[in-house]
């Protein structure tokens, strides 16, 4: 027997996920109140019942947390977008729709942490920020699945004038959207529903006719 | 609620385009709806087509009954068939990609059918029944955020597919969790800034129109107060409500229940209302007994509403009844209700049936009391038109001298209807006010005997106009 699939390593193991787990959600409901920028790890390991020390040891720095975060949602989105089945036939705007929608739906209960992340993004040297390698594999991952959908869209047709930059504009998209949807203040949030639905039709249509 | 085709059309384009290019490309919409209307080369075309985005725009709602109906004439006979199918097709994409008030300019054309060609009239009555849709996602989570669960936790079963638009969503079917069938109209997000901005826009290019009197502020309020409403679903399930209640005398009409907790002001869940619309209705050939029978119901209903309840349920287009073949009517879209004033119905009790001469002094002062509005006092030019009016128009559809009761009124004739707007047109080029509810009142008139004159039902009128009136009085009389 391996020494990964004892039984005691297998409770490790568990009990290591369900720590981080904890360590995650007591450092979002932090963010959440106080601010990413006020929430101190010591405020963090007290609230996860942990020892500083422990948080170090999953996450080095605050920045590591939130970006586990950002990969949960998107691993989310694309999973959901994936097990929907109606969606395979759907028409591309719909499909991408979706997926900003699921990711839009995962981000709402933290939408502070959020805005303080965006901006965290910003400052040169950040791991969150576009160059930095963690963020930018995250990043990858997401914008190839994007282009998965896109090459499904140009096979029927849907989309002859997409090309390699698609994704990318589509990720610019993305983060205007985030923008928009953070400055929303009308009920449900329905004028970020709205904007997203029209603009992404605008898109296809554009990429449709080149 | 209408219809729509087996599949939601998406528009081609952005269904509506970004706030900011709102005016802009609404203004080429418009410009564009304006000369594919009148491509005549006519002086009255050129110089329609030169009013282009300003006086011309004043044409979506009441502008146009008051600008547009001496153009009847020149439609006769001048334009290939092809072309207006052509340009009708291309005003509807138009207006489909643009929404809010501007689509309901669409509807209001579709109701004139004495200027709109019969090949325009085809592809715009689609308006009503082909509103653009949502894709499955998009209503899904309009529908979660306003009510807070998804469909998937509040029914047993819920249609992702709309089967039926209405001009500021569309309806999907759904099992409630008791096994109840229901309706859940669904708004498209953001519908209410859209209107907000639409109207924005229509009050800067409706200046020119405004100044000169031929469009009144208080008639853009109106509308604009009207429309901006419709998108309050609360206020449409307490109309539902009244309604339901109120119209209980009138056994053959079907009003929905309300589920509450399953609604808010942007998801409205309703139990199912039997019936089709109008065109599948006529296209099974109802017998004229049917035929007759509805319309006699549809003049009942229209009346009851007018001066028993002093409201009317909606813009009487036929998007808003469902027809049964035991004659039944069912009501939906209730998202348009009008209070009238009680001073208001008051002269219409008095006007409906008037045995006198329309140019006596008596007669005067009943217009004068219902188009002149308060401090108004008709010019002698409005007064004539309306005698002219009373005339040409009611006298012959409501003959008052009881010995005629017995005469049912044949809404087949092609004529009546041509008549009607004409007068109105000469009516209102003569300007005897601009009373808001007089401006509303007609738009249901126009819709109502459009939808007799397409069921070519014969009624009874003035029977059922005077018991209406004995019943009113005797009420307003007690109370």
């Amino acid at each position: 027997m391996s020494r990964h699939s004892s039984p005691v390593a297998g409770r490790r193991a568990k009990n290591k996920k369900t720590t981080k787990a904890r360590i995650v959600a007591a450092a979002l409901a932090l963010f959440q109140v106080k601010g990413f920028d006020a929430t101190t790890t010591k405020a963090i390991a007290r609230k996860a019942r942990v020892a500083e020390g422990t948080v170090f040891n999953y996450f080095p720095t605050k920045e590591d947390i939130a970006l586990h975060f950002l990969e949960q949602e998107v691993e989310h989105a694309m999973a959901t977008v994936r097990a929907n089945k109606r969606l395979r036939k759907a028409p591309i705007e719909e499909k991408l729709f979706a997926l900003i929608e699921t990711q839009l739906e995962f981000l709402a209960p933290h939408e502070r942490f959020i805005g303080a992340a965006f901006v965290h993004a910003l400052r040169p040297g950040s791991k969150l920020g576009i160059f930095s390698p963690s963020a930018q594999e995250l990043q990858y991952r997401y914008l190839a699945f994007v282009q998965e959908l896109v090459d499904d869209a140009v096979r029927r047709g849907e989309l002859s004038g997409a090309g390699w930059w698609t994704p990318h504009v589509f990720w610019i998209f993305y983060l205007g959207i985030l923008l928009y949807w953070l400055h929303d203040s009308s009920p449900g949030k329905q004028q970020t529903l709205a904007f997203l639905d029209r603009s992404l039709k605008i898109g296809v249509t554009v990429l449709g006719q080149i | 609620m209408r219809p729509m085709s087996a599949k939601a059309k998406t528009p081609s384009v952005g269904a509506r385009p970004l706030a900011s290019a709102t005016a802009g490309r609404t203004g080429q919409a418009v410009g564009s709806l304006l000369q594919r209307l009148f491509p005549t080369t006519s002086a009255t075309g050129r110089a329609l087509r030169l009013a282009g985005l300003t006086a011309g725009v004043t044409g979506s709602y009441v502008g146009y009954i008051a600008q547009r109906l001496f153009l009847g004439e020149e439609w006769g006979g001048k334009k290939r068939r092809s072309t207006h199918a052509k340009a009708g097709r291309a005003i509807r994409d138009e207006l489909q990609l643009l929404r809010g008030p501007i689509m309901k300019l669409g509807q209001a054309l579709s109701l004139h059918t004495d200027i709109v060609p019969e090949e325009m009239l085809a592809e715009l009555t689609k308006l009503q029944m082909e509103a653009p849709g949502m894709h499955p996602s998009l209503a899904l989570a309009q529908f979660k955020a306003s009510v807070g669960r998804s469909p998937e936790q509040v029914f047993q079963r819920f249609d992702a597919e709309p089967f039926a638009a209405a001009s500021l969503g569309q309806v999907h079917r759904a099992v409630m969790r008791d096994g109840r069938c229901a309706a859940v109209k669904i708004q498209y997000p953001g519908i209410r800034a859209a209107i907000e901005n639409d109207f924005r826009w229509i009050r800067n290019i409706t200046l020119p129109a405004q100044a000169s009197g031929h469009l009144p502020k208080k008639v853009l309020d109106e509308m604009e107060s009207q429309i901006v409403a419709e998108t309050d679903y609360v206020r449409e399930a307490d109309h539902i409500e009244f309604f339901k209640s109120a119209l209980k005398p009138l056994e053959f009409v079907v009003v929905p229940d309300v589920y509450r907790d399953c609604s808010t002001d942007r998801v409205l869940t309703m139990s199912v209302v039997a019936g089709q619309h109008l065109d599948a209705f006529l296209a099974k050939h109802p017998s004229q007994r049917l035929r007759d029978l509805v319309g006699s119901r549809l003049l009942e209903l229209f009346t009851f509403q007018l001066l028993m309840l002093e409201v009317l349920h909606a813009d009487p287009h036929w998007g808003n009844y469902l027809f049964n073949d035991d004659g039944t009517i069912g009501l939906i879209d209730f998202g348009c209700v009008k209070r009238f004033g009680s001073d208001f119905v008051g002269s219409l009790r008095k006007g409906f049936l008037y045995p006198g001469r329309f140019d006596s002094p008596e007669f005067q002062r009943i217009v004068q009391e219902q188009f002149g509005g308060p401090g108004q006092t008709l010019t002698p030019g409005a007064q004539r038109a309306l005698a002219d009016f009373a005339l040409r128009f009611y006298r012959k559809v409501y003959p008052p001298d009881p010995k005629d009761a017995e005469r049912a009124f044949d809404f087949s004739d092609p004529d009546f209807l041509r008549d009607f707007l004409r007068a109105a047109g000469k009516l209102t080029r003569a300007r005897p006010g601009a009373n808001p509810e007089y401006v509303f009142m007609v738009r249901a008139e126009v819709g109502l005997y459009t939808t007799l004159h397409r069921l070519k039902a014969r009624v009874h009128t003035s029977a059922i106009v005077r018991r209406l009136l004995t019943e009113s009085r005797k009420e307003h009389r007690a109370s």
